[in-house]
């Protein structure tokens, strides 16, 4: 999974999808960002198909430990299908989601700066 | 010997002047084994995808019904089979006309399914979990998720009609 640092944010960009088979990866990466003291996270999900609850448990699993630290993980470039099970689960509440990574990015700058 | 069997000519209707018989409806089914490992999810969602396609639902409900299949084959490979990869999940996929149904069928250890906490949000951010999403994203994709025990073996039984909303 492709990773990059942008402005003190860490950027994971997964691909395909994110099932039981994947989800280790995924997490691998999250925890990877965590052990080097990043907490503020953008997954930039211009390149995922689809997330199933084994993805979504893999970002809930982590959040409180981010936000303890300050940080937050933060959502872009959701397609409908993922924008869709996120809603049908509540995961909207949870998380902020933005239009782009861009913008992700950004709402770093500004604490409280609203997703969508 | 064998006799040449005559072929009935096919029965017209009386409704209307010349109207064509109604064609047999012969709906798609579909019946597969994968053995019980993660890495046939993504072939399980593709197949589940075209079935429901091909049965009427929007590329986007496919999606969604074939995320539930994906749940459903999850569970009975981790809970069912506790993660033992050469055991048999059995789908039947099948078009119903008014409905699209699909049974996953496992012989593991029986899994009751009244035991699935119900999921609270807020709860689970706090106490870490990251398990339990899976029926609960299956029961609101699906019209109906039921699950029953049948001549030793467990069947998860997906229901979506046609004519009800993408997700609840």
């Amino acid at each position: 999974m492709e990773t990059r640092d942008v402005e003190g944010v860490t950027l994971l960009y997964p691909r395909g999808f994110i099932n039981a088979h994947t989800v280790r990866q995924f997490e691998g990466e999250i925890q990877k960002a965590l052990a080097q003291g990043h907490f503020k996270i953008v997954v930039s999900c211009s390149g995922l198909a689809y997330i199933a609850s084994a993805g979504l448990g893999a970002l809930m699993g982590a959040i409180e430990e981010i936000r303890g630290n300050g940080g937050d993980l933060r959502l872009a470039n959701l397609n409908e299908t993922v924008r869709n099970i996120f809603e049908i689960l509540g995961f909207n509440h949870l998380y902020r989601i933005y239009p782009s990574e861009v913008e992700a990015i950004t709402s770093f700058r500004s604490a409280g700066a609203a997703g969508c | 010997m064998l006799r040449p069997v005559a072929r009935r000519a096919p029965r017209r209707s009386n409704v209307g002047e010349g109207a064509a018989p109604a064609p047999r409806s012969v709906k798609a089914s579909l019946r597969l084994s994968i053995p019980s490992q993660t890495s046939f999810l993504g072939v399980v969602r593709e197949i589940t995808k075209k079935m429901a396609e091909s049965a009427g639902f929007s590329a986007g409900t496919a999606d969604r019904l074939a995320l539930a299949v994906d749940e459903a084959v999850t569970n009975v490979i981790e809970h069912a089979y506790h993660g033992a990869a050469d055991r048999e999940v059995e789908l039947r996929i099948e078009d119903r006309g008014d409905e699209f149904r699909v049974e996953v069928v496992d012989s593991g250890a029986s899994v009751d399914p009244r035991a699935v906490p119900r999921v609270d949000l807020p709860r689970y951010v706090s106490e870490r979990r990251t398990g339990g999403l899976g029926v609960h994203l299956m029961e609101k994709i699906m019209d109906s998720v039921t699950f029953r025990r049948s001549a030793r073996r467990n069947v998860c039984c997906l229901v979506k009609r046609k004519d009800s909303p993408p997700a609840r």
